[in-house]
């Protein structure tokens, strides 16, 4: 490169002249260009081209508790506008939903308590939320009840985990629940580490019970061919992270299993890559693997989700109007068959 | 422990969880034995043992109780 190609692009100030809009906003980040405006800004624009490409499947990997904190809803709505293909997340965020969609709640709270207190309180704590246990155990009979009611009607017969959350969405009333919405729009959800949750330890409930003819059987193999056929078929994948973990290695690792690499990626997390460890590790590091394509539009947000991805959602949804309406290939040729 | 006469509280077994709190437990001993999992936090569990645990349930659910007698008059 020559000198003068290092400085084409200046610095354009933030001008806040007016009551601005989201994007609005966003747009005056991105004349910034730098830092994590820059970053965020990028995020947008990344995230509004996958969902206008035809050809692109959404994965929208979860991690962390950003259902007590939230952002509940944010996913469920973009579930139910088709904003997102499929989901990939923890047991605990997916356990997070079916407390509230039971009747539980989270509550505001403070990281600045005595929790030797909140214990002698049956009270569980979450940094500053809190969370009572009766809604916990409320949650786990109806969940044992359920359990139940799908093994009888599998006899014997082991679920994926996708096909298990399907089951559990099923059940649950909440309109407003994840689970809920991605079972009326066919959106699936895997959860790989579904057993490290409360889905998990509950089972020990369920298959304690006396004349339990048949128990409950989760295959978590069986997610590994579906979600790859998802990533086969789709001529683009894209992938939008918050946090890390078990989820985003799923999603990365079927692009490259399936041989296909990420066309599309955008991570939100405040993990570091130093350790080594996935979470933090960025998106160049997975390009030497074959995870995501070595032109793929990417970028790495270093922030707190619960700040960073409604925003970027909000921003997204202003640039797209009321109405635009997605008709992704995932839709068009995989969900529709299932 | 709770006073001079042992009651029999679910909230001082090892397996108690609150299901209505102080006054319900689940009783995950009992689900397992297909009986009604959902029990009164005083004067149930035939399990009770001496050892206290650490947490409030079996002190609010008496003071729920207490309150609830000055309520209806009850002795």
């Amino acid at each position: 490169m020559e000198r003068k190609d290092y400085l084409e692009n200046p610095v354009k100030h933030i001008k806040i002249g007016k009551a601005l809009t989201v994007n609005e906003l966003m747009q005056q980040f991105k004349n910034s260009g730098s830092f994590g405006a820059g970053r965020l800004a990028s995020a947008c624009d990344i995230y509004e081209k996958m969902l206008k490409d035809p050809d692109c499947t959404v994965f929208l990997a979860l991690s962390g508790a950003i259902v007590p904190a939230g952002m509940r809803t944010v996913i469920a709505d973009l579930i139910r506008k088709k904003l997102v293909d499929v989901i990939v997340t923890t047991g605990a965020c997916m356990v997070h939903d079916a407390i509230e969609a039971v009747g539980g709640h989270h509550y505001k709270g403070s990281w600045m308590v005595d929790d030797k207190e909140l214990y002698k309180h049956h009270i569980f704590r979450i940094y500053d939320i809190f969370v009572k246990e009766e809604d916990y155990m409320k949650l786990d009979y109806e969940l044992s009840e359920m359990y139940r009611e799908i093994a009888q009607e599998r006899q014997g017969k082991s679920l994926s985990s996708d096909e298990f959350a399907w089951e559990i969405g099923k059940r649950l009333n909440d309109p407003n629940a994840i689970l809920r919405a991605a079972y009326e729009e066919n959106v699936p959800i895997y959860i790989p580490a579904v057993r490290d949750s409360e889905f998990g330890f509950i089972h020990w409930l369920h298959s304690s019970q006396q004349d339990q003819k048949n128990v409950l059987l989760v295959d978590a193999f069986k997610d590994v061919s579906s979600i790859c056929e998802i990533c086969s078929k789709s001529p683009k994948n894209g992938m939008i992270v918050l946090g890390g973990g078990v989820p985003r290695n799923t999603v990365q690792s079927s692009a490259l299993a399936s041989k296909k690499g990420l066309d599309y990626g955008v991570i939100i997390t405040m993990d570091r890559p130093e350790t080594g460890g996935l979470s933090g590790s960025t998106l160049d590091e997975a390009v030497s693997w074959g995870k995501i394509k070595g032109e793929a539009d990417h970028v790495m947000v270093i922030g707190d989700s619960l700040m960073v991805f409604p925003f970027m959602v909000a921003s997204v949804m202003e640039r797209l109007g009321e109405g635009f309406k997605r008709n992704s290939f995932y839709q068009r040729e995989i969900g529709a068959g299932c | 422990m709770i006073g001079k006469a042992p009651l029999k509280c679910c909230g001082n077994c090892d397996s108690h969880n609150m299901y209505v709190y102080p006054t319900k437990m689940f009783c995950s001993t009992r689900y397992a034995q297909n009986k009604d999992p959902i029990v009164d936090t005083l004067g149930y569990c035939e399990d009770w043992n001496q050892v206290s645990q650490e947490c409030y349930c079996v002190r609010d659910a008496l003071k729920a109780k207490s309150q609830n007698q000055n309520l209806t008059g009850e002795r």
